[in-house]
């Protein structure tokens, strides 16, 4: 099991890994954890000419909190957030997904920003970022940009990210006011891949539900924000008629995919189970906080 | 069926000398070499001039292979060398040894020879100096092969329509085997009973996922016309016997060497084509070629195991007496009926091994193996066994529910009685003792049984559904001859140890059953030990290299505790014989009136009259005075015993109780406790034993729940890596505990019986029962493995 061969670049500036990525965009990869490209490349179900390691670039491994968001570089480690102080205290439900992925060893290496960017619809982070909000930082040879969550993901591993650009942080946006959240997934073990999961990020004004992000994950090439059932929970609170409504919307709106680790009927039904608990989980967050 | 009293030839003398080591927990000797990562595997040893093999595949199920292009080889012949099945014609085909009459047989070309059968299947392999660029030069190679494509055989049922694709045309067939023997009036049986009671059961295919995969390494140094092989292998002997038949070479120029060997649970017993065919390539080339099987590679063409289809029909009358059962077992042997035990392997183990620790006295089985495009069937820890006790313990839950009998009253009802034992069994297995009942009250006193049923009555008020699975075991170990022929596959067995102490009083024993992770290192030393009245500090455990150690058949089916056990403990007596045969002379003594203890060598009732076994053993070598006037066969003045045993079949026994609760909403099952009763017979060491217990335990339940080889319509194998096929791993261990029962074998040498296999025998069905015990609210029915959220879901109609 090894890879095709390749020419491996460790650029010690972000100049310099753009300028090397400028020089051919489509047959380059860029590496920060490695932990879902390598086994990629060594199973050669990927190849790429060109390698660059930005692990020696400076200045890309930050968690910090700026004002209204959470800020992550492209080479923080997700152990190293999901044991962070800050995120725990003002983005759980990021501490909370990252307790739901892989182990130790692969989240010593693997990062926040490489899982968002590789985009595999089953993976927990793109969930989260959906579901808060934020935006990616994408630097090329032109300048910086940012890409809204609601923008940065196309499909299954394909984002909006173009070959010519890095991306060099995330932000969250951290909610204000009284709002809760809720994270539920089932995998067939601890630390894979969801079968179906969930996230959601509830705010409350006088009791009522003033906004609400549902998103489901594992059940389509991106994650998928159930909009009709949150539209239809503004102004609501939470009772039999308007969870089974909101149930009933995320059976409308999803057409899971069948594969060998569970069927579409599961993936709707447990989709369903999962929005249900996860909303009275977010309310009684929500009203935590408050 | 019948009491046993003389059936059993036994030897002389069965008493094995017990001191201070033997039943201790003694901390294992190979674990510092393990825990610090500098054991040796085939992965680690490298050769000068050595080239990396690479085999190259076949993406399809089933096609003929047209041609094979090698000069799209860059450097072939001087950097890069490739072989194929063409090449290797000459070279006999591995072919079974089970010796049925109506069994038909399929010799499988190490090399695929004009056709493949299965997806993975080695059709050429290269080498090169370099791994990564044999890799590229292994893709380059599969790109020109032409093949002629084949309707696939996915299944037992695609393999038996009437215009089905033939694998093996020549046999005509795509079923080997199909029989049915009757014991009893089992006719009588059903028109007696008040109901009967059927299953339909699909045991899922897995395998033994070693942590280590399969590998080896040959050098041929022509000079010497001495082959060396290491393997990844549970029985370097027995390979050495088959790469000297197959390539044609003396066998006393085939040295194979198990290094470390990271798991096998079977799968490494017997031989992979691959440890034909990198010998052969070393011998052609003249230089040592190495092939390290990769993880992708091990899911695609190691040998698989446990799938079979089990169809159950039980008489009972309405007490739950079992009157008689008719089994109908399938088989699923994938491409080949693999040389380990054929096609068979699975199916006939299963029907012998059926009746488990129950009377059952008129019983029906039929037997049968069908082949498909799959890899082939061979063994893996619980050998047929698993299915077998899964189906029998989950169709004993189901008629116990619908008779409205607790499910251990119904088993308690048909169970044999410690005193009823010895006990021929109906298919002719000779259970020599055990704790059946006992077994199952202590796991069930564990738990506080009545309790569990007031809460489990409680939380279903709440909507929590909980349950309780049980599964009662008996597990056939001491694999030899009397084993073999009692399981349904008659073999011929042979082992050995030999013990030698040096000048120093020191011991080194090589033993033919050969360690992959047991602990034989400690256990034996443990024997030899108490044999010597010495430490276990001066005793050294040799295995694995034929060079090294005596004629045998290596380690598996929970052979070697009995085994290298009564070898080591035999030789050692011998030893002991010689030792004090020498201190007698020293000491003016009789030796009936000498004690060893501690290494120290004294006279009884006269403790000043001591010698160390240093300084006994130093004058045995060369104390010229000490030595008899004239040498008899045990008078010879060295200290060295070799020990033959060929076991009488015992048979081990114990009961796992699994406490689930189960998620009705997702179908997600958690295991909340693991209780596991298990009587061996006489402990070496417990911690040894418990290790065991954990580790098959876990493989159970990974069968139960999550291991499963899923091919396509097309013969296409989805589960190709560990994203896709799921072992359990440590975080999803649950809250286990290991009691013990010790009920000696009136039989074997020490009492000792094996015990490796029965947790992976017994954990999948209580796992099944406790699933099913959760949801009897919603009538849920097991039908086949493993029990995933999807399938738990659609049992109670949750989806359909």
């Amino acid at each position: 099991m090894k890879p095709a061969p390749f020419a491996y670049h460790v650029p010690n500036t972000i100049d310099e890994a753009l300028a090397i990525l400028g020089n051919d965009p489509d047959g380059s990869r860029l590496l920060a954890g490695g932990q879902s490209l390598v086994p990629m490349l060594n199973l050669r179900l990927a190849n790429f000419d060109n390698l660059i390691d930005i692990n020696h670039i400076s200045g890309l491994d930050h968690i910090r909190i700026e004002s209204d968001s959470l800020v992550i570089g492209a080479l923080t480690r997700q152990y190293d957030v999901a044991h962070n102080d800050d995120v725990r205290n003002r983005l759980p439900v990021l501490s909370n997904a990252l307790a739901h992925i892989a182990h130790t060893a692969i989240s010593n290496r693997g990062t926040i920003v490489g899982s968002l960017c590789h985009a595999d619809p089953a993976a927990e982070l793109p969930a989260v970022l959906t579901a808060v909000g934020g935006e990616l930082v994408v630097q090329s040879a032109a300048g910086t940009r940012t890409i809204r969550a609601n923008d940065f993901f196309n499909s299954s591993f394909t984002t909006a990210i173009n070959p010519n650009e890095v991306a060099t942080e995330v932000r969250f946006d951290l909610a204000g006011g009284t709002s809760g959240w809720s994270f539920e997934e089932v995998a067939r073990r601890h630390g894979d891949f969801a079968l179906v999961g969930v996230v959601i990020q509830m705010t409350l004004e006088k009791n009522a539900i003033s906004d609400v992000r549902i998103v489901v994950f594992g059940v389509a090439a991106t994650p998928q924000r159930i909009t009709d059932a949150e539209k239809r929970l503004i102004g609501q609170t939470l009772n039999d008629a308007t969870l089974d409504q909101a149930v009933a919307d995320v059976a409308a709106a999803l057409s899971p995919p069948d594969d060998i680790h569970a069927t579409a009927q599961y993936r709707r039904h447990v989709a369903g189970v999962l929005v249900r608990r996860g909303l009275l989980r977010a309310l009684e967050d929500a009203n935590s906080s408050a | 069926m019948d009491k046993v009293t003389s059936a059993v030839r036994l030897p002389k003398d069965r008493s094995i000398r017990k001191g201070k080591w033997i039943g201790a927990r003694v901390q294992r000797v190979e674990d510092p070499r393990f825990l610090t990562g500098s054991a040796k595997y085939v992965a680690d040893l490298t050769l000068p001039r050595m080239v990396h093999a690479v085999f190259v595949r076949s993406p399809h199920a089933h096609a003929y292979i047209v041609s094979i292009d090698k000069s799209v080889l860059p450097g072939l012949g001087k950097t890069a060398f490739a072989f194929t099945g063409e090449d290797m014609r000459e070279v006999p085909a591995l072919i079974d040894v089970v010796t049925l009459e109506t069994l038909l047989k399929t010799p499988q070309h190490s090399l695929a020879l004009g056709k493949v059968r299965f997806a993975g299947e080695a059709v050429a392999i290269v080498a090169h100096a370099d791994r990564y660029i044999a890799e590229d030069l292994a893709e380059l190679l599969g790109q020109a092969i032409e093949y002629d494509i084949l309707d696939p055989v996915p299944d037992v049922a695609a393999a038996s329509k009437t215009d089905a694709a033939l694998l093996h045309p020549d046999i005509g067939t795509n079923e080997v085997y199909r029989e049915t023997e009757t014991h009893g009036d089992i006719d009588g049986a059903f028109k007696a009973a008040d109901q009967s009671f059927s299953l339909r059961f699909h045991h899922n295919r897995y395998e033994a996922a070693p942590m280590e995969t399969r590998g080896v390494l040959a050098n041929y140094e022509r000079p010497d016309s001495q082959l060396t092989v290491w393997s990844s292998t549970q029985m370097p002997h027995f390979l050495g016997s088959i790469i000297s038949g197959k390539l044609g070479l003396p066998a006393q120029r085939v040295r194979v060497i198990a290094p470390e060997v990271g798991g096998g649970f079977g799968q490494k017993m017997c031989t992979s084509p691959e440890e034909i065919v990198v010998p052969w390539v070393a011998l052609q080339l003249g230089r040592p070629v190495r092939w390290i099987e990769d993880r992708r590679e091990h899911l695609l063409s190691a040998t698989h195991a446990k799938e079979q289809y089990v169809n159950l029909d039980v008489a009972v009358k309405n007490d739950g007496k079992i009157l008689g059962i008719k089994g109908e077992f399938i088989g699923d042997g994938g491409g080949y009926s693999f040389n380990t035990e054929s096609a068979l392997i699975e199916p006939a183990l299963a029907a012998k091994a059926f009746p488990g620790p129950y009377r059952l006295e008129c019983y029906e089985e039929t037997v049968a193996a069908s082949l498909t495009n799959k890899s082939p069937a061979a063994a893996y820890r619980g050998v047929g066994w698993t299915a077998s006790n899964a189906a029998r313990e989950i169709v004993i839950d189901e008629i116990a529910r619908g008779l409205d009998i607790d499910p251990a009253d119904m088993r308690r009802m048909n169970m044999l009685d410690a005193d009823e034992l010895p006990y021929k069994s109906i298919t002719g297995q000779i259970y020599d003792s055990g704790s059946y009942k006992e077994s199952l009250d202590k796991a069930l006193d564990a738990i506080d049984y009545p309790a569990f049923r007031a809460e489990q009555q409680r939380l279903r008020g709440e909507g929590r559904y909980t349950g309780v699975g049980i599964s009662c075991y008996v597990e056939q170990t001491a694999w030899g001859s009397d084993s073999s022929a009692q399981a349904g596959t008659p073999l011929p067995s042979h082992d050995n140890s030999t013990v030698t102490m040096d000048p120093g009083g020191k011991v080194t024993i090589g033993t033919s059953v050969s360690g992959h992770g047991q602990g034989h290192e400690t256990s034996l030393a443990q024997v030899a030990a108490d044999g010597l009245g010495i430490d276990i500090a001066d005793v050294r455990v040799l295995h694995g290299d034929t060079l090294t150690s005596p004629y045998g058949l290596g380690t598996y089916a929970s052979r070697s505790a009995v085994i290298g056990g009564a070898t080591v403990a035999r030789a050692a007596a011998d030893v002991r014989e010689q030792v004090l045969r020498v201190a007698g002379k020293l000491f003016e003594a009789s030796p009936e009136d000498l004690l060893i203890e501690d290494g120290i060598i004294s006279v009884a009732g006269a403790p000043s009259l001591s010698k160390t076994m240093e300084e006994v053993a130093f004058a045995a070598y060369w104390d010229g005075g000490l030595r008899d006037e004239e040498p008899g066969e045990n008078h010879q003045p060295l200290l060295s015993s070799t020990r033959f045993y060929d076991p009488p079949a015992t048979y081990s026994n114990g009961c796992v109780v699994v406490l689930t609760e189960v998620d009705t909403d997702t179908g997600v099952v958690k295991l909340d406790r693991v209780v596991v009763v298990e009587d061996c017979g006489t402990v070496i060491n417990p911690m040894i034993v418990d290790g065991q217990v954990h580790g098959a335990i876990m493989q159970g339940i990974g069968g139960a729940l999550l291991e499963h080889l899923i091919y396509d319509a097309d013969g296409q194998p989805l589960t190709t890596t560990y994203m896709d096929y799921l072992v359990p791993t440590a975080m999803g261990m649950p809250n286990m505990e290991v009691h013990h029962l010790e009920t000696p074998s009136p039989f074997s040498i020490g009492g000792i019986k094996g015990m490796g296999e029965g947790g992976q025998v017994a954990a999948p069905a209580a796992v099944a029962n406790a699933v099913a015990d959760a949801l009897a609210p919603f009538g849920a029915r097991i039908t086949h493995f493993p029990l995933s959220p999807d399938n738990v879901l659609r049992m109670i109609g949750k989806i359909a």
